[in-house]
């Protein structure tokens, strides 16, 4: 059911979710950089900025203690994280491609082994979508058949209106649950008409054709041309909003320490270092094509779709200027 | 200076590198010639300070040293002959890059001390152990350490238990 | 005021290029040559390894060619074929990262095949590649920069850049005013930079001069620095980050521009750069010297800070 919410109902509206302690992650500055992040009130909210990073963070955090330990003299302490202390998140104003990620990270997380820590912060989190109005020429969701409008993967999805304000739409029981507990700010929608929606300009990528390349093509001269300009670093990982490896690091002393998930990269030199010195990974294009194949064949072949919604942060934020949208086109035309 | 068996509120935690040459034994003989100095200092040996990497400054500072000193032969002694003329570069460098970063350089001392300098070893230690004592605990590095980043950060138990009370 | 700045000699730089490419290619001069071509996007350009002469015509020079090649050339980045002597498409900037780099030994002079370009600014990093230059979307370190036109090159097309703009050094300023404040804000100034950081490692990785087989923050015995991108941990990657560098930076300021959460590290870079110019006299990138200011001594450098 579709609902109308004046801007002032909205900044209303996040005032009364973070005055109830609740965890309200939006788009916001820091130090000059949009980012996802708690807010304070809500005045600080950036709608018209693609935020550099993906709102994946709110329940795969870039770093998380999962155990903590300490010794003393003979005796050693674990200590598990308490589930409960995961904080109750409403994540605001998520793009639509950040958006269909998170259904991507649920399926890879509760897959043959339930991730807990991730499982536990998504339960916790609404999330709060937020129709795309503008578009720039590394955005590429409707090539891997996303839309600046669609509403996957998110609990509400908000769609700017002319004249201020926004039409709301809840698609989950979180999401009804959370325009009813503020039924007061939310009226009938009648004749507000939505604001044109952002169109990326780039065509429909044909992936079915890209899965057949990869699918027997795992050796090919092609990798070291598509590749060679990669510098190895992670950027494009964590930016993604579906990426999901991460690699877990002991920090501590000898008597006290803790134990952490942090991300981490394909792109990595270090990703595939093994502990006897060999790398199967051993140089950059070997990596550069696992990022492809996981996205568009491995994810594929497990859970039937593309490890990519086309918010073109990899594109924008690549070192070397790759642009995967263009190596997955060429891909689908070979 | 304080005199032995002063009680202070704050004892800083001083962490000394030292070249094994000239300083380690400059406290050395400051200790056989039984020269009091402030216990709050801990050494560590090197073999020059040739070798005693910027990053270990770093890392005293991140596990709670209070104040930092580096400590060596004089210029022309180095038992490795050019060890020491390095480290002077090196550590002149690297000062102001601390001192650029919000590290005030109060806090890190270098000196001279060679194996027949009891007293001037006594001399430096007092000095820097009385000069953090008044600046007090170093405090940036610690809160650091004990922060993380918003996404990883869990709500504290009192908090915790406000969310209890509201859902009841 | 956003003034326009004249872009207009990159067409000339971009025949003279594609004209000595195919030249050096087809004659047998170099087996391969590392310039920029035109990407996807409207204006974007990437980095590209032509090895046919046919391709010459690939190449290209605009305002959106930022990169700095000279990190396909160094060691641990040595996917580039090396089976002869290369060409290297480099504006003044890149080329003082190859002098610093000649001078470690990491490149040989004689193995290269230097295409100078004659430079009027490239675009700052978070610039749509399709924008016009101006003294709004220059990169900073084109305010700084005084090797227009780049000197010891095999090659430079004859045309003049046009003279720079005058406006404020930002880099400068920005160290100056955060020279001024006191050691608590400048903590408080860069623990908010760092707090942003992600341990992508794309200012590590585009850096000519991080040619390490393996770094010292990748290594966990002993683990010198936390792998992980908290607070504590970031600013230690940053501070041995900038030490490494310390003497050795060009200032093509790469790593900056590839940092996707916008943290200002050239400012380090050229912090330290200022302090060695001070302590040392010394400014690294314009001439092959056997060691960097912090590789070697003099007896009487400044001790005044040593007691």
């Amino acid at each position: 059911m579709q609902k109308y919410l004046s801007q002032e109902n909205f900044s209303t509206l996040l005032e009364k979710l973070i005055a109830s302690g609740k965890r309200v992650v939006a788009p916001k500055l820091n130090a000059g950089t949009v980012l996802y992040e708690p807010l304070k009130n809500p005045a600080e909210i950036v709608i018209d900025r693609m935020p550099r990073r993906s709102g994946k963070e709110a329940f795969f955090p870039i770093c998380e203690e999962i155990i903590s330990y300490g010794k003393e003299g003979q005796k050693v302490t674990v200590t598990d994280i308490d589930p409960a202390r995961f904080p109750e998140t409403v994540l605001v104003g998520v793009r639509p491609c950040d958006a269909a990620a998170i259904p991507m990270l649920d399926a890879v997380f509760s897959w043959d082994y339930r991730d807990e820590f991730f499982l536990e912060r998504r339960k916790k989190t609404t999330v709060v979508g937020m129709a795309c109005t503008e578009a720039d020429d590394a955005c590429f969701c409707t090539a891997v058949g996303l839309s600046p409008g669609d509403p996957k993967g998110g609990d509400i999805l908000l769609t700017q209106v002319e004249g201020g304000g926004y039409l709301c739409r809840a698609q989950s029981e979180k999401g009804e649950a959370l325009v009813a507990a503020h039924a007061a700010l939310f009226s009938e929608p009648d004749g507000h008409k939505s604001l044109p929606l952002a169109e990326p300009q780039t065509e429909k990528i044909d992936l079915q054709k890209v899965k057949k390349w990869l699918d027997t093509n795992f050796e090919h001269p092609d990798w070291d041309s598509i590749a060679t300009r990669c510098v190895g670093c992670g950027a494009c990982a964590f930016v993604c909003p579906a990426c999901h490896c991460f690699d877990i690091v002991d920090e501590g002393t000898e008597k006290s320490g803790t134990r952490r998930k942090n991300w981490d990269a394909c792109g990595f030199w270090k990703f595939t270092h093994h502990a006897s010195g060999h790398n199967p990974r051993d140089l950059q294009p070997k990596r550069y094509r696992n990022r492809i194949m996981h996205k568009f064949k491995y994810y594929d072949d497990k859970f039937g779709q593309r490890l990519c919604t086309g918010c073109g942060r990899c594109i924008r934020l690549c070192p070397a200027g790759i642009d995967i949208a263009a190596i997955v086109e060429d891909i689908s035309k070979k | 200076m304080s005199t032995p068996g002063t009680k202070h509120d704050f004892e800083p935690k001083i962490i000394a590198f030292v070249c094994t040459w000239c300083t380690y034994a400059g406290a050395d003989l400051a200790g056989t010639s039984r020269m009091q100095y402030p216990a709050n200092v801990r050494l560590l040996k090197f073999p020059c300070t040739g070798r005693i990497d910027p990053i270990f400054i770093l890392k005293a500072f991140q596990q709670g040293a209070d104040g930092v000193l580096v400590s060596g032969c004089h210029p022309g002694d180095c038992h490795y002959i050019a060890g020491n003329f390095h480290a002077r570069r090196r550590f002149a460098a690297f000062r102001k890059l601390l001192e650029f970063v919000g590290v005030d350089l109060n806090r890190l001392q270098f000196s001279w001390v060679s194996a027949a300098e009891g007293g001037k070893w006594v001399e430096v230690v007092t000095e820097l152990t009385e000069r953090v004592r008044c600046m007090g605990p170093m405090l940036e590095f610690k809160e650091l350490a004990l922060e993380e980043q918003w996404s990883g950060k869990l709500d504290s138990l009192e908090l915790q238990e406000a969310y209890n009370q509201i859902q009841v | 005021m956003t003034q326009p700045i004249d872009t207009s000699i990159y067409t000339a730089v971009t025949d003279a290029i594609r004209t000595e490419a195919a030249r050096i290619l087809s004659d047998g001069t170099v087996t391969a040559v590392a310039g920029y071509a035109a990407a996807r996007r409207k204006g974007s350009s990437q980095p590209i390894v032509v090895s046919d002469a046919g391709n010459a015509d690939k190449l290209i020079f605009t305002a959106a060619c930022v990169n700095n090649l000279a990190v396909y050339l160094t060691k641990a980045k040595k996917d580039i074929p090396k089976s002869g002597r290369i060409g290297v498409v480099v504006k003044g900037c890149d080329l003082r990262a190859l002098v610093g780099l000649m001078g470690e030994s990491q490149l040989k002079r004689d193995d290269l095949y230097l295409i100078g370009v004659p430079c009027a600014g490239v675009l700052g990093s978070t610039i749509q590649p399709a924008t016009e230059l101006n003294t709004d979307t220059i990169a900073p370190k084109c305010l700084e920069c005084v090797e227009r036109l780049p000197v010891g090159c095999d090659f430079v097309p004859a045309v003049t850049p046009p003279p720079a703009p005058e406006l404020e050094k930002k880099y400068a300023s920005e160290i100056a005013r955060l020279e001024a404040m006191t050691p608590a804000e400048r903590w408080a100034y860069w623990k908010e930079q760092f707090s942003k950081c992600i341990k992508c490692y794309a200012c590590r990785q585009v850096c000519p001069f991080c040619f390490c087989e393996q770094c010292l923050c990748d290594r966990n015995r002993p683990q010198m620095v936390e792998t992980t991108p908290r607070p504590a941990g970031n600013m230690a990657w940053h501070i041995v980050r900038a030490m490494h560098l310390a003497g050795r930076c060009a200032g093509c300021a790469e790593c900056e521009r590839a940092c996707p959460m916008d943290i200002p590290l050239n400012l380090l870079n050229r912090k330290m750069a200022k302090e060695l110019k001070e302590l040392f006299d010394y400014e690294s990138g314009f001439e092959v010297l056997e060691c960097g200011p912090l590789a070697t001594f003099t007896e009487k450098d400044d001790q005044s800070f040593i007691k």
